[in-house]
């Protein structure tokens, strides 16, 4: 990964851990529950979750596995998720591993499930994360991705990617479906199956979880007020009084497995 | 500094990806191939090649 741009991504989430730990939106969600039936998680499994951000996807499998080895690229992230997971008690499966996605620092076939939830699109290199998500994973191993994702019509998607940009710099793309089955193809994943979720944004909390000031706040809501008939279409943009109140995209569950032994 | 053996397994060196091991007494984690000394910082190994210290030796 690109030392500057990391150092840009550290700097966001330490900033702005607190909102993410604390947020909702992240700890609840049918895309958890959908993850879990498709990983078909046991007493046996050992399940790193790449980028954990707030730590919501390691707590969600914790009860569900033997051990959680939960890995981010923030320090200060991770000391809050692991403040959060402490907090919510009878949780000792957990460990914590300051990590870059594109360099895993994990043998092998260490794990048996993998989990990285609304967070490829701050890598630079996916398809190298993928490389290494293939590589940490035991033969038979099954992967769970969540993320955002893109329109295929390239207005829409052009949109997205402005909003997300200015609302977070550290924003580097999302994929489209038939992008993402692409990447994971190459990576050598098979038994690859999606399934989409539509989510809704309170615009005032997404637009500060980001730590956007005011005068931030401010220039994206133009931008959305702004927006093409198309755009606010597609993301069901909903205003009042001149102020964006919510919008709605849509996140990707992308299950697959790493082929058993030949 | 506590850091349980069969997760210390589960640990390898990010730029090599060989075997690590963990020095309680210095707070950190050793790749002597890389020669490289990955801090432990409140329980947390920073598993960063940036954040690496180089060993002399």
């Amino acid at each position: 990964m690109d030392k500057g741009f990391k150092e840009r991504v550290r700097e966001q989430f330490s900033r702005t851990a607190e909102y993410y730990v604390r947020d909702e939106g992240f700890a609840r969600g049918e895309d958890l529950s959908a993850a879990a039936r498709c990983l078909n998680p046991t007493q046996d499994d050992i399940l790193l979750d790449v980028a954990t951000g707030g730590g919501h996807t390691a707590l969600y499998f914790a009860p569900l596995v033997r051990n959680v080895v939960a890995s981010d690229l923030t320090m200060q992230i991770l000391k809050k998720a692991q403040e959060f997971i402490s907090e919510e008690g009878g949780i000792e499966n957990v460990t914590f591993r300051e990590a870059d996605a594109e360099d895993l620092p994990f043998p092998a076939g260490s794990f048996t499930l993998l989990t990285c939830r609304i967070a490829p699109h701050h890598f630079p290199d996916v398809k190298r994360s993928l490389r290494e998500f293939f590589r940490v994973l035991r033969r038979g191993g099954r992967m769970a991705i969540i993320d955002s994702l893109l329109p295929d019509d390239p207005e829409i998607a052009d949109f997205y990617h402005s909003m997300e940009k200015m609302r977070d710099p550290t924003h580097v793309r999302a994929y489209t479906r038939s992008e993402w089955i692409t990447m994971i193809e190459e990576a050598g994943f098979i038994n690859i199956h999606t399934k989409e979720f539509t989510k809704t944004h309170d615009f005032a909390t997404w637009a500060r979880r980001a730590g956007l000031d005011r005068q931030g706040v401010q220039q994206l809501n133009k931008f959305f007020i702004d927006a093409s008939p198309k755009a606010h279409d597609h993301f069901e943009i909903e205003t009042f009084a001149g102020e964006v109140e919510s919008y709605t995209d849509k996140k990707l569950l992308i299950c697959a497995h790493r082929p058993e032994k030949k | 500094m506590s850091i349980r053996p069969e997760l210390l397994e589960i640990l390898a060196c990010p730029q090599c990806k060989g075997p690590v091991r963990c020095e309680p007494e210095n707070a950190r984690i050793v790749c002597d191939v890389c020669k490289l000394a990955y801090p432990i910082r409140d329980d947390i190994p920073v598993m960063l090649v940036d954040e690496a210290q180089t060993l002399s030796n």
